[in-house]
């Protein structure tokens, strides 16, 4: 039998299914839990106000240096007071959220043995940001703003970042085939 | 001792300026800047999602975005715009706020 990519298809109202192979399943779960791992490595320090740690202000109000994190929570403003400003009391929450979608994504990879993967509206959207993230930190470790599609497109066979490409290609292929299926609903 | 003028200039702009001085309502705006790993269906499905535009309304505002750099998504409060901005960073886009009567 011929296998044939479908990514995501719809499933009647309420229900989004794909079936992933045990390769596909393993680079996902990895992907995910990679960005989780991430999040986590910024972590709050919270010792300073308890009051403060209790309503979610985290003592964050300069970006993260790693370029990766400052694209998966950039700045709000262009002005650099109001930046800080607006970080020190949202970005644990943000993180919060980011970590969240990625959770959801995980624990349906893994609980699909079978390969199937089925999900109602709000679980595919919290796929969506969660393999969004994947995709900005992909883009970012493979330069996508200097390189052209052509230049990450013809790679070197035996360059690291061949793979990475191709991947992150993947991603936006499977993503694109989720956002299809649920704006088929909308019609 | 501050130093004081024997003349004003009145335009339009003074007007609006004086108005939203006294009611405080200075709208602010959320931008959405042009990214090159966001795919364009997902801009437009996020836009739809979070703000209850229709699919031509997103489509149009995705248009924008991806052909005149950035734009203008949503118009409020600044609070409100804190919101939005907030909400979009959940999603991956790449969103600012600023107040309205300032360039893009």
């Amino acid at each position: 039998m011929s296998e044939i990519q479908h990514g995501f298809f719809r499933h009647g109202d309420n229900s989004y299914l794909a079936n992933f192979t045990e390769a596909e399943r393993e680079v996902l779960l990895n992907l995910v839990e990679q960005i989780i791992e991430l999040l986590a490595e910024r972590v709050d320090h919270h010792n300073e106000d308890p009051l403060a740690a209790m309503v979610g202000i985290t003592v964050h109000d300069t970006p993260p240096e790693d370029e990766v994190l400052l694209r998966l929570l950039p700045n709000a403003y262009a002005d650099q007071v109001d930046a800080s400003e607006f970080r020190r009391y949202t970005e644990s929450t943000l993180r919060q959220k980011k970590q969240a979608h990625a959770m959801a994504m995980r624990m349906h990879i893994k609980a699909a043995v079978d390969g199937i993967v089925e999900l109602d509206h709000d679980s595919a959207n919290a796929w969506l940001g969660a393999m969004n993230d994947v995709r900005l930190a992909l883009g970012v470790r493979l330069k996508v703003e200097e390189n052209s599609q052509q230049d990450l497109e013809l790679l070197a066979p035996d360059d690291p970042m061949r793979g990475v490409y191709a991947v992150y290609s993947w991603l936006g292929w499977l993503q694109e085939s989720l956002i299809d299926a649920l704006m088929d609903e909308s019609q | 001792m501050p130093k004081v003028k024997s003349k004003i200039e009145v335009n339009e702009k003074l007007d609006e300026e004086l108005k939203a001085i006294f009611s405080g309502d200075v709208p602010w705006v959320t931008i959405v800047w042009d990214d090159p790993v966001n795919l364009m269906t997902y801009v437009t499905y996020v836009l739809m999602e979070l703000f209850g535009y229709s699919k031509e309304r997103a489509h149009e505002l995705m248009m924008k975005v991806h052909t005149e750099g950035k734009a203008v998504v949503s118009t409020g409060s600044r609070e409100e715009m804190e919101h939005d901005v907030a909400r979009l960073h959940e999603y991956g886009l790449w969103a600012t706020l600023q107040r309205g009567d300032q360039a893009l």
